[in-house]
Formats: C-alpha cells, structure tokens, sequence
C-alpha cells in the first residue's frame, strides 16, 4: 500500500530530538512526491506504531507540524497534509538548501573551483538517476 | 504518580541502594539505567514490595504498597514467575481468577500478536516466548503503572523488535511505565525519560527530547559520561 | 476469604497428581496383600493342610476353629500395609519443606506471582497449611475408607463357613501403623495429630525466618526449631514426670506442657504471618 512505503523503515538517529526526526522524514516524503498536498496522513496513534517510536512523541511531533502549519487538522477529522503552496514550495527549498548546505560545507575543505565542481555534480547526478532507473527495471523484470 | 524518596537498602554487606529518589509519572515512559549490579533489579522489587527496605518510602498515587495495589501496579519479572507445569491457557486463568483489574480482550489480542499457543506448557517455552508470554501477563491488567525487568534481555532480535512494538502502541498509552535495560539501544526513539543508576542512587534524571534539543545528546552520550568519564 | 480458597485449591491441585500416586500405591499394596494371603490361606485350609501342621504362619493367631478373621489378615499382612502408609508419611513431611521451597526453586519462581496477588500475604501461608492439613486427613480418611472395602474382598474370598468375624478396633490393632494414624483412645488421637500440626507449624515459621534472612537466615532457623523443640519436650522430658518426689504434679506438669504448646503454636503462626507479610525477600 502506499500509505505504508516509508514510513516503516526508517531509523532514528540518537542525538537529534526524535520529534523533529519525524517532522523532518515528513517533509522529505513530500519533496520527493510520496507525500501530497491534501493528502491524508494516519493518526498520531498509527504513525507511532508504524515508525516503533513513543506515542507522546508522535504526539509532539504533529503539534510541531501543526505550529509550522504543515498539516491541517479540522475538527475530529483525520489531520491532512496542507494545501497551501507556498508552504510546501518553501518546504521544498529548505530541504534542497539544507542538502546544498552540508554538501558545500564538506566539498569547501577541498579546494576546487566552482565550475570544475557543478560539472561533476551534474554528473554524478546522472549517473545516479541511471542506476535507480536500471534497479527498478531489473525489480520490474523479477 | 509512583514517588520513591531516598530508599536504602543493604545487601550482604553492601549498599544496594543509597539514596535513590524519583518519581515515574502516568503517560511516560522512564527508563532506570545502569550497569550490571547497580540496583535496578532491587528497585523494581522494593516498589512491589518483594523485598524490605532499610529506610526511605516509596508511594504509589500517595499510597505505600499493600494488597490493594497490585491490582494499580502489574509487574513484569525478567524471568517468567508461573509453575512450569501450568498450560499457558491455565495461567491466563490464574490471572483471571485473582485479578479484578484483568482484561480477557486485551489478553487474546496480545496473545494473538505473539502467536502464542495457549496449549503449550510454560515449562517447554523457549526465552523468547516465555518472555512474550511474560508480557501478556503484564500487559493484560488494566492497571495504572507498569514496571519491567529487563523485558529485552537474552531475547532473539525479531522478538526483541515485536516487543518494542508492544511500547508504541495503545497499550502503554496513558500508564506510567517503568521499565529497566541494558539494551539501551533498543529502547533509545522509545522512552521519554531516563534515569542513570550509579552507586545506589541516580545520579542523571533527564526528558530524552531535551537532552537532545539542548545539548544535542543522545542517552548513550550521556552513559558514556557519567559511566566511563 | 474467597481468594484464600482459591490459593487453597490450587495448592491441592498442584500436588494433586502425587496424591493421586500415593493412594493408588495404598490402594494396590493393600488390595494386593488382602487378596493374595487370604486366597493362599483358604487354599491352605482347603487342601487340608492346616490340620496337618502346615507352614507356621497361618497358626500363630488363628482361632481355636481354625476360621480365618479379617483380623488375621492384617496381622499377617503388616510389612505390604505399612510400606505405602510409611511412603505417604515420608513424602508429606518432606513436601512440609517443599510446599514452600518449590516456589522458589527453578527458573520460574512462582514466590513472586504468589507475593504480588492482590490478596493479604497470610492467606498464602494459611492456604499452604490447609493444603498440608488436607494431604494428612485426605489420606488418613483414604486409608480408613479401604479398610471395610478389603473386609468385603475377604468375604469375598473367604467362605462363610470359614469366617470368623471381627472388630474394628481389633483390625486396627493388627497393624501397628494402623494403629498410629488411627488411635482408638481420643487423647492419643489428639497428642499425635495436635504435636503433628505444631511441628508443621514450626517448620513453616523457620522455612519463612531462613527465607526472610540471607545468609544468616538458615542459623537463626535451625536456633528457632531448636528453642521450639526444647520447649515442647521439656515440662515432659525435664521436669520429673516419673519422678514420685519430684516438685510439681503430674497434672501441673501437663498443663505446663499444654500451656508450652499454645505457647508456641501462636508463636509459630505470628512469626510466618508477620515475616511472609514484612520482611520476607525473593
């Protein structure tokens, strides 16, 4: 089912507040399409099963994503992602400067020049796409 | 709220307990940690009632441990406490026969989520299963507390992830539970508090999320400190 | 109270199967000896072989009539009674210690399930003495119920016209230790079975003194069954019964006995209620 892909196998690291771990594996569902505007998500109850985390922390972590306006709760009804755009562009960035962020940080030690280091990330990138696109042919085939 | 308050006790000449003082709160899950021998064990059986203390007091919801109780504090050992002769069906019984706060429901479900076989006797179970069963005993009492015994230990890695689950779930909502472990890292994205046992006393009392939002640490960070700096 | 009964029963019903083992032992060697004397001592007589000075077991204790009585029986039969009746003696003294001992033996101490019931902890310690207590009557009444059905196989066996009849005081007679569990005169009946519960009583308080204690716990154990013992035997033993000029009479001596055994069967029962409630350790 695709509710449950990604959310059972992920691994919480120890020192980073698990709540904020949560929030964040949210916000990479949606950047990578598995999650989608206006879509529902399952309960606090539900997510702290399938994720084998606290139920209070499941608990935090919806009222944190409910503070960043993240997700929308109406009344008794399931809380659902938000429909608003700009969010969830914004979301978008911020995982993409995070990324480019801990990226430049490590690459800066190395001394190159920018133009000789996108050429290779464009690259890579490439390479990268090719391999997946053959792994899910080869799982297509089997 | 279970309250202890400065217990001690002496164990063959040593002091087991030196002072420990803390509280386990409804909704939480808190986490006594500490090395082999410290007293964890010990502390566990004193709020039951197991085992006589030499001073201090331990309160549960401000009252100290009598018959009562037992039916607000379910205990789970951290070896399976039925005659091994008992089918796993007559325990369940014996459970039923002396527990007003037991739930027959929550016992099939439990039963059913370890595929326990109710005609097996207690005495052929294997660890693993002798310690599901062990939690289905536990679990199966509607009470307000909970405390475990080093519910992981010894068990085979799919076990110990079944088990785990049992913490996310609604079972554990709203009660306060208790549990020891040196299988910290089973337990880490699980408990909202711990406690570091050292010496008889606790020496670290900390929310998880805190420590990890201030200090950036993690609980086996913390171990590390208090138990080897 | 209810609770109580239920450790009651399932005390009983986990002993239930050496019970069971037990009286079917009483049962089969009595049947058994019955059967097989009283059919080779009919055959005996028939063939004729009492009348000429057969073997020498069969003439000591008959009648004058040559009849066989169910007393004759018994009295022959003495070695293959006692053998189950001793058994039955030997496995409930030793399941007095086990009764408690089992509960912590083992890996799966069942003491802690016990001490964590929602139910007053002397209620453990009472019920494990009801326990003991319908073991010992169980089996004595067990005992006595056989007696009139191996009567009923001897008619069986025996024909009527070689019948004599019987007592049943004399057929308890026969066997001496027919006659220890079942004492004609009520007196003895309470001496044995009275100094029997106390006995009980005392070793359960010292089983519970070496649990509540440590290390240490098995010395002050053994010094309690000591003092218990050398208070019980001592109006008796120490102060002169048989002595004719002795300074006390024997009815003050005796009430100093009673007195010594209230004295520690009380002492016993709040020892083992106040330790199993206080201080007792797993």
């Amino acid at each position: 089912m695709k509710m449950n892909e990604g959310w059972t196998d992920v691994t919480f690291n120890g020192r980073d507040p698990v709540y904020l771990q949560v929030v964040r594996h949210f916000k990479e569902q949606l950047a990578t399409g598995r999650l989608e505007a206006g879509q529902i998500i399952p309960s606090r109850r539900e997510l702290g099963a399938m994720l084998k985390i606290n139920p209070n922390t499941a608990q935090k972590a919806y009222k944190e994503m409910e503070e960043q306006q993240l997700i929308v709760t109406e009344g008794n009804s399931p809380s659902r992602i938000t429909l608003d755009d700009n969010l969830l562009r914004s979301i978008r960035s911020e995982l993409i400067s995070e990324a480019v962020d801990a990226f430049v940080v490590s690459v800066r030690k190395i001394d190159v020049p920018v133009e000789e280091l996108l050429d290779i990330v464009k690259q890579k990138y490439l390479e990268r796409n090719e391999i997946e696109r053959q792994v899910q042919e080869g799982g297509d085939h089997a | 709220m279970i309250k202890v308050v400065d217990i001690h006790k002496r164990y063959r000449g040593r002091s087991v307990l030196n002072g420990a003082s803390f509280t386990v709160e409804k909704g939480q899950i808190t986490c006594l940690i500490g090395i082999n021998g410290a007293g964890k064990s010990t502390v566990l059986k004193a709020i039951m009632g197991l085992t006589p203390l030499k001073s201090g007091s331990i309160l549960i919801d401000g009252q100290p441990i009598d018959k009562n109780l037992y039916e607000q504090v379910a205990f789970v050992p951290d070896h399976l406490t039925m005659p091994p002769g008992m089918k796993l069906s007559e325990g369940l019984q014996f459970m039923q026969d002396f527990y007003q706060s037991w739930n027959a429901n929550r016992a099939e479900e439990l039963m059913t989520f370890f595929s326990l076989d109710r005609t097996e006797r207690i005495g052929n179970l294997s660890k693993g299963t002798a310690a599901k069963f062990n939690l289905v005993l536990g679990l199966s009492q509607d009470t307000a507390y909970v405390l475990m015994d080093e519910p992981f230990s010894g068990i085979d890695m799919f076990s110990r992830g079944l088990i785990a689950e049992v913490f996310s779930s609604h079972l554990i909502e709203d009660r306060g539970v208790l549990l020891t472990t040196h299988e910290i890292g089973e337990v880490e994205h699980l408990i909202d508090r711990a406690l570091l046992m050292k010496d008889g006393a606790i020496c670290r009392d900390f929310q998880c999320e805190q420590i990890r939002s201030e200090e950036g640490k993690s609980i086996v960070d913390v171990m590390r400190e208090v138990y080897q700096g | 109270m209810n609770r109580y009964l239920k450790l009651v029963h399932m005390e009983v019903d986990r002993f239930k199967y050496i019970l069971a083992g037990l009286m079917s032992l009483t049962l089969i060697c009595q049947f058994g000896g019955v059967i097989w004397w009283t059919k080779s001592a009919v055959s005996n007589r028939e063939s004729g072989a009492w009348m000429n000075g057969g073997s020498m077991g069969y003439i000591l204790n008959s009648s004058t009539s040559g009849n066989l009585s169910f007393t004759h029986v018994l009295f022959n039969t003495q070695f293959i009674f006692m053998i189950p009746i001793l058994m039955s003696i030997g496995v409930i003294a030793i399941y007095v210690f086990l009764i408690w001992y089992r509960d912590w033996l083992g890996r799966n101490t069942f003491i802690y399930r016990l001490l964590t019931l929602p139910t007053a902890r002397r209620h453990i310690y009472f019920a494990k003495l009801t326990a003991i207590l319908i073991f010992i009557f169980g089996l004595v009444s067990f005992q006595l119920a056989l007696l009139p059905v191996e009567k009923l196989i001897f008619n069986l066996i025996v024909p009527s016209d070689m019948r004599d009849p019987s007592n049943i005081s004399n057929i308890i007679y026969a066997n001496p230790a027919l006659e220890m569990l079942i004492p004609w005169q009520f007196d003895s009946f309470l001496v044995y079975y009275v100094i029997g519960i106390i006995a009980v009583l005392v070793i359960f308080a010292a089983i519970l003194i070496e649990r509540s204690y440590g290390r240490l716990g098995i010395l002050y154990a053994i010094l309690y069954l000591g003092i218990s013992v050398f208070l019980l035997l001592f109006p008796m033993a120490g102060l002169g019964l048989d002595n004719v000029n002795g300074y006390l009479y024997p009815n003050e001596i005796f009430a100093i006995e009673l007195v010594m055994c209230v004295v520690v069967m009380t002492v016993s029962v709040w020892i083992g209620c106040r330790l199993i409630s206080k201080k007792i350790t797993v």
